[in-house]
């Protein structure tokens, strides 16, 4: 169609543990219903997935949800909620290439389940946020504690929100856009 | 599924295109009716910019399943695959860009 600009399509990454709200938070800032798509994951990922319990499987698939803001005219901004299990990493790397950068949820009764995405979000040097959920629980305990107990460094922003708020989940990627752009300042 | 594995002929990589999940295709103008179903489900999502993703989850299917399909139409000139993002050296969005974003979600 003439005159039409063109779409620019961007994403952002949300991890972190099972149950944690990564659907809740995707499903709070869409404006279409979270959809479910699948990967499907074939001999190539053997010796990653775990198929002891059921080795004459050959492929499996992942579901995982998305979603999407309009953000102007072109620009639209696609929410990958990561598949929960270590072996899916292969999904990750997919989600991860090309994207704005990571929320990792937290919630700070189980805070160990949030380590393998910050661990992976640093190890390739991609901007992201830690966004305590606000869990029963989560009032009392302050940032640092939080910074200390993952062990972050001192410029990755750690954010108190509730998954269930759409003003909530935007103000946590407004975060993590705005570390980006720092980040992005500084490496040039 | 069983359909679309058929229409695939079992591949689940196409010889062409490696697109992201968030690459985004559009519909030329080139008649589509006499494709088979499942191309023409994607033709019609396509009728406005849509992203792969979103293509493998409204006809149920995985994403590497969809990008053989889409790859398949854009090769034969029914799809158009719009670039990706102007991206830096490291592949992450430009500041440009990453500018934009914060200003349209900020307004939001």
């Amino acid at each position: 169609m003439p005159g039409e600009r063109s779409p620019i399509p961007l994403k952002i990454v949300v991890a972190g543990g099972f149950g944690v709200g990564k659907t809740t938070l995707v499903r709070a800032l869409s404006e279409i219903p979270p959809l479910l798509t699948e990967e499907t994951m074939t001999n190539a990922s053997v010796g990653v997935d775990d198929t002891r319990a059921v080795p004459d499987k050959r492929t499996t698939t992942v579901a995982m949800d998305f979603g999407r803001i309009t953000v102007d005219d072109a620009l639209i901004l696609y929410l990958f909620g990561t598949p929960g299990q270590d072996r899916f990493w292969f999904m990750w790397d997919e989600l991860a290439r090309g994207s704005v950068g990571g929320v990792v949820l937290v919630d700070l009764r189980r805070i160990d389940d949030c380590f393998p995405a910050v661990d992976y979000f640093e190890n390739r040097r991609m901007p992201f946020v830690v966004a305590v959920n606000g869990f029963p629980g989560a009032d009392g305990v302050a940032r640092e504690t939080v910074r200390d107990a993952l062990a972050l460094s001192p410029d990755t922003p750690v954010i108190r929100m509730d998954a269930r708020s759409m003003d909530s989940c935007l103000a946590t990627l407004v975060a993590l856009v705005e570390h980006a752009m720092e980040r992005s300042a500084v490496m040039n | 599924m069983v359909p679309v594995f058929a229409v695939t002929g079992g591949r689940t990589r196409s010889a062409g295109l490696d697109l992201p999940v968030e690459s985004m295709v559009s519909a030329t103008d080139r008649w589509a009716g006499d494709l088979q179903k499942e191309y023409r489900v994607i033709m019609d999502l396509a009728a406005r910019p849509v992203a792969l993703v979103e293509v493998g989850a409204e006809l149920s299917i995985p994403v590497g399943v969809a990008r053989v399909l889409v790859s398949d139409l854009a090769e034969a000139g029914y799809l158009v695959v719009h670039a990706p993002p102007p991206s830096t050296a490291d592949g992450s969005p430009t500041p440009e860009i990453l500018h934009r974003l914060l200003e349209g979600l900020r307004a939001r």
